[in-house]
């Protein structure tokens, strides 16, 4: 498909290829994840932007392999990580690449923690499965890990129940999790979403600073496009499922070349704007995905449709070096000012 | 911890008070003359005695007093002796079983105990287990298979499945014979060298080492404890499938597997705890209607066992006795629902650290 933006196999850490995960709904069938190609290189930050609903959340489970089959069905593609094909693996081999190589936070660190188990507890169990550690070593690298990712008194907090734990705390002791065997990709699927405003601007620094600390590549997953700014080095903007633009975070930022970007940056409220002015938001509801239209899914609220939209889906192509949009009108689109 | 639990001991009074006025209320409404059979033995024909009888025990007084005299008893002047009172164990004459209801209760309850005990094997093992194994395989033939089998446990009532079964494998079959045992393991029961140390006849049997009179007791148990547990087989299984199907749509699951942890100890270590908090507060309630339960199945079956026993008593009207098994089961299902406070603490910690 873009062929010309996939260099070698080899050369990445993760290489996404036409992933497609279907779900099995009563009244059809629905591509949460359309044909998504992308790569990622050690130590890379990866910003994956869009609306609920868009595929963002469950692209990241399909490449962990924990989508609830069925009514999901991951139904073609590949996940290369380190050269294996992750879809292929066996069920114990992709178990083993899980928590280990390639980790996740979730969004919401309230129901992400069982309430019946300690933190500590919770986090030992990786590191006893695939550190090889017994449980006094796991208890001394808990403490540790938590005194990383920021929470005070770590070796008292450690023998702690999630409900003991505040929001932003817990989420702090979610990233200790997930960093707790090295992984060499941290998943972060909306970690910030759940939580107040000033929390979240800590979290997002904590998970910088560990990144430039540990050297992991980071995908971070969020509907906020301001979030990825300080934090990505490359953005993918889905819409339908589809990965609609992707480039580098300034390119992206400076000449967005998707209608659908160029709504995301628009609504987003900026410093020294003229108050008063109502902010912006994208007409119309994001597409449902059982009746998607025939050709480009953005048509029915882009300003920029034409005749063909309707029609013939766009496949992504470079505007600029390694800036990519799937749009007819690609070449008229600009950033509102 | 400590504070949680001594806050649910001193609920315990209270509720044992409240269980006691209950019943005391319901004894209302007998008359002062049958109200005597708390007292004594026979009731008197003749109206000048029986006036005297009404008298001494005051069943003519205001209610409070009849209360606190139901309660510890009231002393006879001339002897000396306190008769009747609850708090004592004495809880009147039963005219069905010619005995004390004290006596009745103690002679028969064993029986009881020893079917309710074998019939909570099966419900909560079967019940837990089917239910998981219907959760873990949602809407595959396995679950359908035990959604089927809940369904049909659910809606059958023990006395048409109790006769069925009695019907199959005693009249047709002749596998499973009603009653309790066989005369001549009866036989050896009341001869001297059987020691009764329980007087479960299952367990005393295997005391005893006699393993003739184990099977020949647990051939006579099987049908009462099927017709029994399966009601509660069925409703332990679907409050553990949905409660199980809901655990593991959580998204702690979803963290426990993101950590590469193998199915079975995400579903042992991670679901089922939080799955079968709704299954723990069922258990309590389940042990209680089991031994409900047992006045139909104790029928059927002709098993001498307390609910029998109560079932006769209804029958005849005699309510002293009836009120006395109410009474025992009022007292249970207080102390089941102490005993599942609990385990709900030891379980869960946000109950425990509150």
């Amino acid at each position: 498909m873009e062929d010309s933006k996939v260099v070698s196999t080899s050369e990445h850490l993760l290489e996404v290829k036409d992933l497609t995960t279907r779900f099995d709904i009563e009244g059809g069938q629905v591509y949460a994840v359309n044909g998504v190609s992308y790569t990622l290189d050690e130590g890379e930050a990866l910003g994956v932007v869009g609306e609920s609903g868009c595929g963002k959340s469950v692209h990241a489970l399909s490449i962990m392999r924990l989508i609830p089959i069925p009514p999901g069905r991951i139904e073609k593609g590949e996940v290369s990580f380190k050269g294996r094909d992750l879809l292929k693996l066996s069920d114990d081999e992709m178990r083993q690449i899980r928590g280990k190589d390639i980790s996740m936070i979730f969004q919401d660190p309230m129901t992400s923690w069982n309430p019946v188990l300690t933190i500590g507890f919770q986090i030992m169990e990786a590191l006893q499965l695939h550190m090889g550690m017994d449980k006094v070593a796991a208890h001394a690298r808990a403490i540790e890990l938590l005194e990383l990712v920021g929470v005070p008194e770590p070796s008292l907090r450690v023998d702690d129940y999630p409900h003991q734990f505040s929001g932003g705390m817990r989420q702090r002791a979610m990233i200790a999790l997930a960093l707790a065997c090295n992984p060499s990709v941290l998943i972060a699927d909306e970690p910030t979403t759940a939580l107040d405003v000033t929390i979240q601007a800590q979290i997002v620094d904590l998970v910088k600073r560990l990144q430039q600390k540990l050297g992991m590549a980071v995908i971070w997953i969020t509907h906020d496009l301001g979030v990825v700014a300080g934090l990505a080095d490359r953005v993918n903007v889905m819409y339908a499922g589809r990965i609609v633009e992707t480039g580098p975070i300034t390119e992206i930022y400076k000449n967005p070349r998707h209608p659908y970007t160029v709504g995301l940056l628009g609504s987003l409220p900026s410093i020294g704007e003229r108050t008063g002015e109502r902010l912006f938001s994208i007409p119309g509801e994001p597409p449902d995905l059982i009746g998607l239209p025939k050709g480009c899914a953005f048509a029915p609220r882009c300003n920029y449709r034409t005749e063909r939209c309707w029609n013939e889906t766009p496949e992504l192509e470079e505007v600029s070096p390694g800036h990519y949009a799937a749009c007819w009108e690609k070449d008229k689109v600009r950033k509102m000012q | 911890m400590v504070n949680y639990i001594i806050r649910r001991l001193l609920m315990v009074p209270l509720l044992l008070f409240g269980v006691t006025v209950l019943i005391f209320l319901m004894l209302q409404f007998l008359s002062p003359v049958e109200r005597s059979a708390l007292y004594v033995r026979d009731i008197p024909k003749n109206e000048r005695v029986l006036e005297g009888v009404i008298r001494k025990y005051g069943l003519d007084k205001p209610m409070y007093v009849q209360y606190w005299n139901w309660l510890v008893g009231i002393k006879d002047q001339s002897t000396g002796k306190i008769e009747g009172g609850i708090l004592r164990g004495d809880f009147g004459y039963s005219r069905t079983a010619s005995q004390p209801v004290v006596d009745m209760i103690k002679h028969r309850f064993p029986a009881t105990i020893e079917l309710a005990l074998l019939a909570v094997v099966p419900v909560l093992f079967g019940g837990v287990f089917l239910g998981v194994l219907g959760a873990v395989n949602h809407n595959k033939f396995i679950d359908h298979f035990v959604r089927i089998f809940a369904i049909v446990g659910w809606s059958f009532p023990d006395f048409v499945f109790g006769l069925l079964l009695l019907m199959i494998f005693y009249a047709t079959l002749g596998w499973f014979p009603p009653g309790r045992v066989s005369d001549w393991a009866n036989q050896v029961i009341q001869s001297g060298q059987f020691h009764s140390y329980t007087h479960m006849i299952t367990l005393d049997a295997l005391l005893n080492l006699r393993f003739d009179i184990f099977w020949d007791a647990l051939r006579h148990l099987i049908l009462p404890v099927i017709t029994l547990a399966y009601l509660w087989w069925a409703l332990t299984l679907r409050v553990t499938r949905s409660s199980m199907l809901e655990t593991l749509r959580q998204d702690y699951i979803t963290t426990a597997r993101s950590k590469g942890l193998a199915e079975k100890v995400v579903i042992m270590r991670h679901a089922l705890p939080n799955g079968l908090m709704p299954v723990v507060t069922l258990a309590g309630g389940t042990i209680v209607g089991l031994l409900s339960g047992v006045v139909i199945v104790e029928t059927v079956y002709n098993y001498p066992g307390v609910g029998s026993a109560a079932a006769n008593a209804a029958v005849s009207l005699d309510v002293i006795t009836v009120l006395a098994f109410v009474l025992l089961n009022g007292f249970i299902l207080v102390m089941m629902n102490l005993l599942v406070d609990i385990l709900y603490a030891y379980i869960d910690p946000r109950v425990r650290l509150d």
